[in-house]
């Protein structure tokens, strides 16, 4: 059996070594592939590493937690890590989500390590899938105080000496470039400084539709999604020649 | 018969104290003058309305009847001595005379009583009517003695000064009693008004203060202030890192001044920067390199009073809305210089600015009113776009004190 794999996401040090250290303790044979230290360094690991279980802060710069989890859907199981008071986790309670409240204390965190476990072998060795949050996550986010996100309107781009403004709307696709981001219009395309993962959580997840770690498609400028082979999709947009591959993890958005 | 006149009149006296506890009742009472003179009482003001009560329950049924019984006592023996003093009027025509002018004195003064507003604010158009009024009435006996009674125009124009003068008097008699109670009911009235002011300041001032001192509380035992830090203490504690006795030794001194602080309105700037350096401490330790920070008092502003807890309000802000949801963190800056006759207090960050700070903005209100409270309106709380971050200017009026 392959080892368990965890993401850490919490953007105060101390607290990030906590956990480490508590759950080199109660889970050894576990293994934490990446401690992100925002939300937006969560979602982009996980897309990298697709661990199997998440602790995710919910109140991080960038993406919030609860924002993280509803982009990982169905596809790892999350425990949140919140000093939110009882008031508040009660709405976790009735939705039956893992939860630790801060400051984790080793008991919790047994019990927590225990489910876990249970979910991903159930006992007979074979794992049951992760619930998938999406409508008890759209709940919270707006029952919890300080969870509503900025939207992006415009983009900042240099052209030579200009800084270019672009409406967030006519942007065909977004596609990462190392520390910038390509952004592709209609007629022209600019490099904005600005990593694709920072930019994300800026934009508006029902019109900007991320098929690939490194791209994120306006949903209106497609055409249509094509098969290459069994296993893999691209996606053809309307104004444009290029072709975007559309990775494994987002296949799910084109199926029927 | 003198059981339905009791019963009408025990009637008419629920109706009437009816109306007074219950104004809307008015609309319900009987027709005609009844139901006028509830409607009256219910467009009485409220502190009007409770005198009037006071006095009708003190002189409910028969104790009323005792007391007018007494004044025409007084009116009649009154009467007696005008007949004594003055003996070509009859006896009787001086009773008579006594208690109308009597009655017409306790009715001006009731009807005084309550409309002093009105009749405070039109007093010389009353005084000119009652004028105009006494001559007209003069010159009208005058045509009737004349025309009808054939009495010689010389008499009666001999007899007029004389008889104008009498009338003018009993006019002046009339009117000067009532204003004299309007302007006494109008004083009285104005220093209601005032202390009702007053108190309404003063128990605004307290509700402000208690606010702040909630919001204090709450910030102290937030959640995620308090576990959030203690979970660091803990940590450090672990490993036994030195640091965890200074980040307990911070969290102390926040707690401790925050809570000295919560019981006075005003603290020197001093300790308000005391205050905050020791929650911006906390936090940085929590934080790490994420957040950086400068406090800049110059010595000579330690000592002027500022309204407790607007600076750490205005801190608190800047990591919460700031630098927290801040990817890269940042810096919050805290200074203060004196400008133009002016006090500048300034508290920067360099988080994420003012467009992603979706607060409900009652910390900063409370700021602001506190401000003007306490400083009047030149006091002020700024805020403005950083580069980045936002910037929040505190300005006081001050003058530099003379050096002894």
């Amino acid at each position: 059996m392959t080892m368990t794999t965890i993401l850490i996401a919490e953007d105060e040090p101390l607290m990030r070594e906590r956990l480490l250290e508590m759950l080199a303790e109660a889970w050894p044979e576990a293994r934490v592939v990446l401690v992100a230290e925002n939300g937006n360094d969560a979602w982009d690991g996980f897309l990298a590493q697709e661990p199997d279980v998440v602790f995710l802060d919910i109140r991080m710069p960038g993406l919030s937690g609860l924002e993280v989890a509803e982009r990982i859907g169905g596809r790892a199981h999350v425990v949140f890590v919140t000093a939110y008071d009882q008031y508040a986790v009660d709405a976790f309670d009735k939705g039956a989500v893992d939860y630790l409240l801060k400051p984790v204390q080793a008991d919790r965190l047994d019990k927590a390590v225990a489910r876990l476990r249970d979910k991903l072998d159930g006992g007979q060795g074979k794992g049951r899938a992760p619930d998938d949050l999406g409508d008890l996550l759209q709940h919270l986010k707006s029952a919890l105080p300080g969870m509503r996100q900025e939207r992006t309107k415009w983009l900042k781009a240099s052209v030579g000496r200009q800084i270019r403004l672009i409406d967030v709307d006519e942007v065909l696709f977004f596609q990462s470039d190392t520390k910038y981001t390509r952004v592709v219009l209609r007629d022209s395309e600019a490099l904005v400084r600005m990593p694709l993962k920072d930019l994300l959580s800026g934009l508006d997840r029902d019109r900007f539709w991320q098929i690939h770690r490194g791209t994120v498609v306006n949903a209106g400028a497609i055409a249509a999604a094509e098969r290459i082979d069994a296993e893999r999709l691209q996606v053809i947009l309307r104004d444009c020649d290029e072709k975007l591959p559309v990775s494994r993890t987002f296949a799910h958005l084109f199926r029927d | 018969m003198w059981r339905k006149m009791a019963n009408w009149h025990r009637g008419w006296e629920d109706e009437f104290f009816g109306v007074f506890e219950q104004p809307a009742r008015a609309a319900v009472a009987q027709s005609g003058y009844r139901r006028c003179i509830a409607r009256k009482i219910a467009a009485l003001s409220p502190i009007e309305r409770h005198q009037l009560y006071d006095f009708s329950k003190a002189h409910r049924g028969w104790r009323g009847y005792w007391l007018l019984a007494r004044l025409l006592l007084v009116f009649s023996l009154g009467g007696v001595l005008l007949h004594v003093l003055h003996p070509r009027t009859g006896l009787f025509a001086s009773i008579f005379t006594g208690n109308m002018i009597g009655l017409a004195l306790i009715i001006a003064g009731f009807t005084a009583w309550f409309n002093y507003r009105k009749l405070v604010d039109q007093r010389w158009k009353l005084m000119r009517r009652t004028f105009m009024a006494g001559i007209g009435s003069a010159l009208l006996v005058g045509v009737v003695k004349v025309w009808i009674q054939d009495i010689p125009t010389q008499q009666v124009l001999d007899e007029l000064p004389r008889f104008l003068g009498l009338v003018l008097g009993v006019g002046l008699l009339m009117l000067l009693p009532q204003l004299a109670v309007g302007m006494l009911r109008y004083r009285q009235y104005e220093m209601l008004t005032e202390q009702l002011q007053a108190e309404f300041e003063r128990e605004r001032l307290a509700r402000e203060l208690s606010e702040s001192q909630l919001r204090l509380l709450r910030a102290q035992i937030e959640p995620h202030f308090l576990f959030n830090t203690l979970g660091a203490v803990q940590q450090l504690a672990q490993h036994g890192a030195p640091r965890a006795a200074v980040l307990t030794a911070n969290l102390i001194a926040f707690l401790r001044s925050s809570m000295s602080d919560m019981r006075s309105e005003q603290v020197s700037l001093a300790t308000e920067f005391g205050l905050v350096e020791s929650y911006l401490k906390v936090m940085q330790v929590r934080m790490g390199e994420r957040l950086r920070c400068t406090l800049a008092l110059p010595s000579a502003l330690e000592a002027v009073q500022v309204p407790s807890m607007i600076l750490l309000t205005l801190a608190e802000n800047a990591i919460k809305h700031g630098i927290e949801p801040s990817l890269r963190g940042g810096e919050v800056a805290l200074s203060a210089r004196v400008e133009d006759g002016m006090l500048r207090i300034r508290v920067e960050d360099s988080g994420v600015g003012m467009s992603a700070t979706p607060g409900a903005g009652t910390g900063l209100d409370n700021v602001r009113h506190r401000l003007q409270l306490t400083f009047g309106a030149a006091a002020g709380l700024a805020l403005q776009e950083g580069d980045p971050g936002l910037i929040a200017d505190i300005t006081i009026p001050y003058s530099v004190p003379m050096s002894a």
